[in-house]
């Protein structure tokens, strides 16, 4: 029990980075009607370039600034060559993106390998909470997770381009006839959101072991916190990714894992049969 | 009766003559599988439902034909009734819940059970539910009574056969349901469900009802599949292997009996064939997804189809 404020603080942390993933995820979702299933092996994407790159440079700090920028050109890339055709209808896009999820996931087993690796603490400074030793490097990943996410919310409120994701969410036809080049704003969306995921994956390949079914475990909390969220609710989805972990982490102090794991899917499961339009809708704004 | 099935029924009989012990297993492995994806097809392509839980009860299939011979150690026939039972026992509380919710909530809902379910077995807790009954290689061949004989799956032909049948059976009763009035107002749901609703129809409970159907199919086919291969693995529950189900069946044609067969061995196929030449194949085959898809959208059988039946009504 005496674990528990530590425990509260990982979840804390572990939620943040699956709230940014789940952001990039939900604005694909909700522009493009697109149901991406390979997000989460953008994530792992992330985690395992950002290993390659510290094998390579031995700087943590590199792949920070590089792997969410190949994201963002990779990511736009891939939505005007390859998922085009089938947006706009979430069946197609399913099995597109699961094509998508094999390229990733069997390129990388075949490149990088199939072993799990881990990264070092790339601070390395240590601080006593609670009575225990705390590595500074969560404290930074979650500072990186609200920065980024404070970020695009600025960017989706205050830039012209944000104004405009916004118009074509909200009434697409609408946008278009008013001159908002949508062919850009889907092909940028897609590439915002696949960066988001991989920068998720930087941040945390030191807290994980990097390997290429790292997206699997991921990928359905995130859905899970879109929906839980409400479907196109952006604050609400941040909001429930960080709940959901932050109770995992505080049930965790108490029981096992799996336990803490099932009863969280549980406790959603009875939210989304109460609340079917999302936790948050209706309560403001 | 139509050519189409006497052919089908045709080549499956002579198939133990042509094909070699390996290939007939295959054959009844892209069956078995197939009866899986129909599952999905049942459920997505005439109940307009996107679930990811289908594998639930794949596996709640080999769960219940484990249980039954290990624990009460009972004969074929009633293990095969017991897993079919196991996925529809399973279906009935886990469907009410879902079909309750609708698109893209109700795909949400389908992951979470995969994803608690899976925990649940996995996390070691629960013995008493989990037990063997999960993760098993069967210790012995199954054999099965018919009449006065006593057949064994050793035997690839026999065990070809009878997955065909009972494939085929089970084929035919989902036909039965898909073109009775029960199956004409799903679609109508499927199509326009405040309609449907004013036309006075039950909408959730004609849903679950078809959930519960196609959960009962997958169970069928989880039974089939451990006759055919002889063991079980927790992996059978995990949502990525329902991904399997979906990507097949809508590739194939969701809205079409044969469609997610057509889907499935293709993907088997493809995999098996492309796996002799090269190691990545699922690389290729992600490939061959992408493309696919951006070709014939509608699935490979209905695009085919279309195409001969174009091709054949121009010829007259």
């Amino acid at each position: 029990m005496e674990l528990l404020p530590v425990l509260v603080l990982n979840g804390l942390v572990w939620g943040l980075i699956v709230a940014l993933i789940a952001l990039g995820l939900s604005i694909i979702f909700g522009l493009l009607d697109f149901v991406n299933v390979a997000h989460g092996d953008f994530f792992m994407v992330g985690a395992v370039l950002a290993w390659v790159l510290i094998d390579r440079t031995g700087n943590f700090w590199i792949a920070f600034a590089i792997v969410p920028a190949i994201g963002l050109v990779a990511g736009g890339l891939i939505e005007r060559g390859v998922l085009k055709a089938v947006e706009n209808d979430a069946s197609l896009s399913i099995v597109a993106s699961f094509g998508l999820s094999l390229i990733l996931q069997e390129g990388v087993r075949a490149t990088y390998g199939a072993t799990p690796k881990r990264i070092l603490d790339p601070i390395g400074v240590t601080f006593p909470v609670f009575g225990l030793e705390y590595e500074f490097y969560r404290l930074f990943a979650a500072g990186v997770s609200v920065i980024a996410m404070g970020a695009f919310f600025l960017f989706l409120h205050r830039t012209k381009f944000g104004t405009w994701m916004r118009a074509v969410r909200q009434d697409r036809e609408i946008a278009i006839a008013m001159g908002v080049p949508s062919e850009r704003i889907f092909m940028w969306t897609f590439g915002l959101g696949t960066a988001m995921a991989m920068l998720g994956g930087v941040v945390a390949a030191p807290l994980t072991s990097v390997e290429f079914r790292l997206g699997l475990d991921v990928l359905p909390l995130c859905f899970i916190a879109v929906i839980v969220g409400g479907l196109g609710n952006l604050p609400g989805t941040a909001a429930a990714a960080i709940l959901l972990s932050v109770m995992e982490g505080a049930i965790t102090s108490f029981a096992e894992p799996t336990t803490a794991r099932i009863i969280s899917l549980v406790f959603m499961s009875v939210v989304l049969l109460v609340r079917p339009r999302g936790l948050f809708t209706g309560l403001a704004t | 009766m139509n050519p189409g099935v006497v052919l089908l029924a045709a080549c499956a009989l002579a198939a133990p003559l042509v094909l070699a012990d390996y290939q007939l297993i295959f054959a009844a492995e892209i069956l078995v599988w197939g009866l899986f994806a129909l599952s999905f097809g049942l459920v997505y392509g005439f109940g307009g439902m996107l679930s990811f839980a289908q594998a639930l009860y794949f596996g709640m299939g080999c769960y219940g034909f484990n249980v039954a011979t290990y624990k009460y150690a009972l004969g074929t026939w009633s293990a095969l009734a017991a897993g079919v039972a196991a996925a529809i026992l399973f279906a009935i509380p886990t469907g009410f819940i879902a079909t309750r919710v609708r698109r893209h909530h109700f795909l949400i809902v389908t992951v979470i059970l995969s994803v608690l379910t899976s925990a649940m077995l996995a996390s070691g807790h629960w013995r008493w539910i989990a037990g063997p009954y999960v993760t098993r290689s069967l210790p012995f061949v199954p054999t099965l009574a018919i009449g006065p004989w006593e057949l064994s799956f050793a035997s690839e032909a026999f065990t070809f056969y009878f997955s065909a049948a009972m494939v085929a059976a089970a084929v035919w009763l989902a036909w039965r349901l898909v073109s009775s009035p029960f199956g004409r107002a799903l679609a109508a749901i499927r199509d326009n469900e405040a309609r449907a609703e004013l036309l006075g129809l039950n909408v959730n409970l004609l849903r679950w009802l078809m959930f519960t159907f196609a959960a009962g199919i997958a169970g069928l086919a989880g039974t089939l599949y451990v006759l055919l291969a002889r063991y079980t693995n927790i992996e059978f529950f995990d949502w990525t292997y329902s991904g399997k189900a979906v990507v097949a069946a809508i590739l194939g044609g969701a809205s079409s009996l044969a469609g997610p067969f057509a889907g499935m061995a293709f993907y088997l196929a493809t995999t098996e064939y492309l796996s002799r030449y090269m190691q990545q194949v699922a690389v290729a085959f992600g490939l061959l997804l992408l493309v696919v898809v951006r070709f014939a959208p509608e699935g490979i059988y209905v695009a085919i189809a279309r195409r001969l039946r174009d091709a054949f009504r121009q010829k007259q």
